[in-house]
């Protein structure tokens, strides 16, 4: 069992090196972290811009941590929302691309295991994701030098995103192996993006007036679990712990939230690779 | 010990209510090339598919090279190159990179693996354009490094799914020379196409497919033109009269004109060359000028026209 775990895993794949050549060979593969750190690098200048207009308006004096509270959170939920957006992009397309070219036969005719297959598609998908998001990390870690912000929170945000991206490239994986065409898979991994984002929100705020028009319902008090709960499929959630506001963190129950990810991406890795078994009459 | 390399006992298999494989039975020999003729949805590919492990049968069994396809899949891969209809190929990769790609998906350990890959350059004639993406390459080219790569880890059974599909006729007949080679090295060869005079030329034997079941069987080059009583196709044009003609025509028993312009007849007999020879015998008795005179058994244009002339 342990041997094979290994042979999966190790880098002589050759899918894995399959995948990462010609995913570096797109044109895309320099372009995109060239827009992505335009569009991070514009928003911190657009936040310390309006930090330093607000302080002004207001005549206080400028704290540091402030600007430095302001440009972390900034470039963390833009980098969450242009990361969600991306992800479906990269993973839903990894199987579909094979049937469409009619080469997934080529590769379910060779000795490659189906999981490997997954794992080189997988693998690909993530660690271009992950060149996107750690090519961010200087502008997040400016914010260090106006402090107010830990390192332990850099790492907390790094590690969620990790698993939140991890979590949605599995599911894009799944249904780039259950769907025939590019086209209708990425729609079907941006359809669970939506639900995931705001669909709970919107259960949430449904689940949450009801509770506060309750007698039960106390706004000193943190929300119950059943009202929190949807939010626990909102990707935005495991970064509420990481808010210095207190309000916010009543809604806090990250470890929920990253177990949640976790199955559903496990749960997701497990019915592609079942599904990719089986994907002899689509090629 | 059975010398079947491809043994299929019952085969069935259903497709979302459609039937594909009814009650399929086949035994190729090793070093056998075996054509696989029928209409389109016949079951042909059906039954590639499932000896190739990327379908499931629902019912029977089938074998490889001594292997079950459904209990161990992996042997059956090991031993199986599979070419499918339309040669998937990475147009962002390289041709070496390519050839490389599949030397390890078939997990080839050095030096084994360059030998095989630089074999299969030399194969496919690609040797100079290693470096060259394969979306430079003309579908002909691409349906011979696509052979090229099937045959990367020596395969002892060739599965090919309509491999002339799309190909111009030069490219067609390198393909039939390509497997005319390998068949002599060997390798037993299960090939489906609808380019019947292909077959003809380079098969062993040829199994009818309809309706997911094994119709019908004939060897090409075989008993059907030499062994007595065996049906031929006679043509024949003279000088003289016709009625003369016509008399020593009716009197051959059993023939049938299928065919009349002028003083030109084709003629199935269906007592082989010793009527042929008879036919010709009494021409020539009759006082006629015999100007062609060609008996050979129904091409498999014909037996295939016989046996699904009447299915849509």
């Amino acid at each position: 069992m342990s041997n094979r775990v290994l042979a999966l895993f190790r880098v002589s794949n050759p899918m894995i090196r399959k995948e990462l050549r010609q995913r570096l060979r797109e044109r895309r593969a320099w372009l995109l972290p060239f827009l992505y750190l335009l569009v991070l690098s514009g928003t911190v200048a657009f936040c310390y811009y309006m930090v330093v207009q607000e302080g002004t308006r207001r005549g206080a004096e400028l704290q540091g941590a402030d600007i430095g509270q302001a440009i972390f959170y900034t470039v963390l939920f833009t980098q969450l929302a242009v990361l969600l957006l991306m992800a479906p992009v990269f993973s839903a397309g990894a199987i579909t691309i094979e049937k469409e070219q009619r080469t997934l036969s080529g590769l379910l005719t060779s000795l490659l295991t189906a999981p490997q297959i997954w794992l080189g598609k997988y693998v690909s998908a993530l660690l271009y994701l992950f060149l996107l998001l750690f090519s961010a990390l200087p502008l997040l870690a400016l914010s260090f030098a106006f402090g107010g912000v830990e390192p332990m929170a850099l790492l907390k945000a790094t590690g969620a995103m990790v698993l939140v991206l991890a979590s949605i490239s599995a599911v894009g994986l799944w249904c780039s192996a259950t769907f025939r065409r590019s086209v209708h898979s990425t729609a079907a991994a941006y359809a669970i993006v939506l639900v995931l984002t705001i669909l709970t929100a919107v259960i949430f705020g449904i689940l949450m007036a009801h509770w506060s028009a309750s007698p039960a319902g106390n706004h000193q008090d943190p929300p119950p679990l059943y009202v929190q709960a949807p939010l626990f499929l909102n990707p935005i959630y495991p970064f509420l712990s990481l808010l210095d506001d207190v309000d916010v963190r009543k809604y806090a129950y990250p470890a929920s939230s990253c177990l949640l990810y976790t199955a559903m991406g496990l749960l997701a890795a497990a019915f592609a690779i079942r599904r990719l078994r089986r994907s002899g009459e689509q090629v | 010990m059975s010398d079947a390399m491809i043994e299929i006992q019952g085969l069935r298999k259903n497709y979302r209510g459609i039937r594909g494989l009814n009650e399929f039975s086949l035994r190729v020999e090793r070093g056998d090339l075996v054509g696989l003729v029928g209409p389109n949805g016949a079951g042909k590919s059906t039954l590639i598919k499932i000896l190739a492990t990327l379908l499931p049968a629902d019912s029977g069994s089938a074998g490889v090279a001594g292997v079950d396809v459904a209990k161990t899949p992996a042997a059956v891969r090991a031993a199986v190159g599979y070419l499918p209809d339309v040669p998937g190929v990475y147009q962002d990769m390289r041709i070496g990179e390519f050839l490389e790609f599949f030397a390890d998906a078939f997990r080839l350990q050095e030096p084994a693996r360059s030998a095989a890959v630089a074999r299969a350059l030399a194969q496919s004639g690609l040797e100079e354009r290693r470096d060259d993406f394969v979306e430079h390459l003309s579908l002909g080219w691409k349906q011979r490094l696509h052979l090229s790569k099937t045959l990367l880890h020596d395969p002892r059974v060739l599965l090919l799914d309509e491999p002339a599909t799309g190909l111009d006729p030069l490219a067609r007949i390198a393909l039939r020379e390509q497997l005319r080679q390998l068949h002599a090295a060997g390798i037993t060869i299960l090939i489906s196409s609808h380019i019947l005079a292909d077959l003809e030329d380079i098969c062993t034997r040829i199994v009818f497919i309809a309706e997911g079941k094994n119709v019908n069987e004939v060897h090409p080059a075989g008993a059907a033109a030499g062994a007595p009583g065996a049906l031929l196709h006679c043509e024949i044009e003279w000088e003289g009269s016709t009625e003369a003609a016509e008399r020593v025509l009716a009197a051959i028993p059993g023939a049938v004109v299928i065919e009349t312009k002028g003083n030109w007849r084709r003629i199935e007999l269906p007592g082989g060359p010793a009527q042929a020879a008879a036919l010709l015998r009494a021409f020539l008795d009759a006082g006629l000028t015999v100007l062609h005179f060609d008996a050979r058994g129904p091409g498999l244009e014909e037996r295939y026209r016989r046996t699904f002339g009447g299915r849509p």
